[in-house]
């Protein structure tokens, strides 16, 4: 049993070593995880007095959320239609090791991008706390890889996937605390925040950034990403039986 | 004889389609079995239930004596697959494809790389193998993905319209493959739509038509079920008159002449082959040829089915606005 858990990981990481070298450069991975969260954190910033330690991590975790997400919107629907996926399928692996290794080849997107961002952004923002700021960036990716997956899980085509994953993910933006705190949110949509996986990645990230560790509160950070991650997974091998089956 | 594929009343059910209904059959360790019938009978769909690539709605199938909803993983260590369109990733080399099926089988890493050399000197693209799949024609895509189907050495090959689109040549160099392959001990599951393929190459064949397998049996047999009168093709130096004569003769029903050629529908074709040589020599004819005709696996299909045979003909991209 161990045994067969152990070959099913294993087959997992061939899938998403292969998923990386196959869509990573592109175009539609490069413009949605690269370009548009830089895009947005730019025209929210510009001629506004914004205080680095806050919109930094606004910044990391939507390089993540956008990173992550945005090679699932082509790498499942387009394996579908293609019939690549196929292959997997008939291959001695199970499906749940399948969408794994698909969520680990964003997840290393996801992590790549938010950890070149962070590079880039430690002039105008110091980073006090390093190993949790990138333990959160690690927690983020897998949950918002995970997401990608579950929102391009009914689709079979790129065209088809990306918009409305794309309108979700701008939406979430708005109502996680990236920009605007959550205070500052009426309270139906902070009801909604709480509901949302990007408002614990913000918050784990905001809390590394600023060096003022609220260790309960970023370990239900952590957690409440865990069991986002679990849920997402698990609705994403139900979604793909009943429609590949 | 060990059974390497078991269907027990295996069905699926679309929203608005019954693709496979209810159908039975086992196919023997070593055979090489086709299945067919005209496209959207329910070929494919079989084969993707058999594969782990759809679920059946009702019945049960199992793989070297695993049942595929038990114990899919199990099932699927034995097989190979040939779909009918390309499963390989166009954006990735020949060899890193079928490397990467190699691991997803797990062929340790000792013998990835050999295997892998074997099989593209095999199917003849081990020049090409460091170039894209997508820069690959219809005809080496196809021997690719047998390649990428055999790395793990499976003891059955599942192939789905394995010649379809390929030109005279590459459809002989991949029937010459798979016959080989069969020979050395591969279970052959072969779906078609090419009479003469199935004819060409299985021990066993069943027919499906709309969902249902009309009939199971050898290419011979299936035959021979449908041959009520036998034939004797016979010409003579002579032609003159000789039509008449030939129907004075015991056990001929009926004469057709076809050019300098005479058909003949006979009860006995044995007694009736020395009544002809008999008539020759009485009427100072010399025989020139002289054959029994048996019917063609065409005819089968056509007798069995009820089915014209141009369906037959009708390729996948044509039915695709008809298809569940």
């Amino acid at each position: 049993m161990v045994k067969a858990w152990i070959e099913d990981l294993k087959r997992a990481a061939y899938i998403a070593e292969k998923d990386m070298k196959v869509y990573f450069l592109k175009g539609p991975n490069l413009i949605f995880g690269l370009i548009l969260p830089i895009s947005l954190f730019l025209s929210f910033s510009i001629g506004r007095s914004v205080d680095p330690a806050f919109a930094v991590p606004g910044l990391v975790a939507i390089a993540s959320f956008f990173g992550a997400g945005a090679i699932q919107a082509i790498a499942l629907p387009l394996e579908r239609r293609t019939g690549t996926f196929n292959l997997l399928l008939s291959a001695p692996i199970s499906l749940f090791a399948i969408v794994l290794g698909k969520a680990l080849a964003g997840f290393f997107f996801g992590a790549i991008l938010s950890v070149a961002y962070t590079i880039i952004m430690i002039p105008f923002s110091p980073l006090p706390n390093i190993p949790l700021f990138f333990l959160g960036i690690l927690f983020s990716s897998f949950t918002f890889s995970s997401f990608g997956l579950l929102l391009s899980a009914p689709f079979r085509d790129i065209p088809q996937a990306m918009p409305p994953a794309t309108v979700v993910r701008i939406v979430l933006v708005f109502i996680c605390g990236v920009f605007v705190p959550l205070t500052a949110l009426p309270l139906l949509l902070q009801v909604l925040a709480y509901a949302m996986p990007l408002t614990y990645s913000v918050d784990s990230l905001r809390q590394a950034m600023s060096g003022s560790i609220n260790t309960q509160m970023f370990l239900i950070d952590l957690g409440a990403q865990v069991l986002f991650s679990v849920f997402f997974l698990a609705v994403t091998v139900w979604a793909l039986k009943k429609t590949t089956q | 004889m060990e059974i390497a594929i078991r269907v027990q009343d295996l069905t699926k059910r679309y929203p608005n389609v019954l693709a496979v209904d209810h159908i039975n059959f086992e196919v023997h360790k070593g055979e090489f079995f086709g299945f067919l019938g005209p496209n959207g009978a329910g070929k494919t769909t079989t084969i993707n239930i058999l594969t782990g690539v759809a679920k059946a709605t009702s019945g049960a199938a199992s793989i070297m004596g695993y049942d595929l909803s038990r114990e899919p993983v199990k099932a699927k260590e034995h097989i190979g697959v040939v779909p009918d369109t390309s499963n390989l990733y166009d954006e990735m080399t020949a060899w890193d494809n079928i490397v990467f099926c190699a691991k997803l089988h797990g062929v340790s890493k000792e013998k990835r790389e050999n295997r892998s050399n074997e099989l593209l000197e095999l199917v003849g693209l081990h020049e090409r193998r460091n170039d894209r799949v997508g820069t690959y024609s219809k005809g080496m895509k196809k021997r690719l993905m047998i390649a990428a189907a055999l790395v793990h050495e499976p003891e059955i090959l599942f192939l789905d319209e394995p010649t379809t689109g390929l030109d005279v040549q590459g459809a002989r160099e991949v029937r010459g493959l798979i016959r080989e392959l069969n020979r050395k001990g591969t279970t052959v599951f072969l779906t078609t739509h090419y009479l003469e393929e199935a004819d060409l190459c299985c021990q066993r064949i069943a027919i499906i038509a709309k969902g249902k397998i009309i009939t199971e049996d050898t290419p011979e047999k299936l035959k021979l079920s449908i041959q009520a009168e036998q034939v004797i093709e016979v010409s003579f130096d002579r032609t003159m008159d000789v039509a008449d004569k030939l129907k004075r003769l015991s056990n001929v029903t009926n004469v057709v002449t076809l050019g300098d050629k005479f058909r003949l529908s006979v009860a006995d074709s044995s007694e009736t082959l020395a009544s002809i040589f008999d008539f020759a020599k009485v009427h100072s004819l010399k025989v020139v040829s002289i054959n029994t005709l048996k019917p063609t696996l065409e005819d089968a299909f056509v007798k069995l089915t009820g089915l014209r045979l141009e369906v037959m003909s009708i390729e996948k991209e044509q039915m695709k606005p008809n298809r569940g």
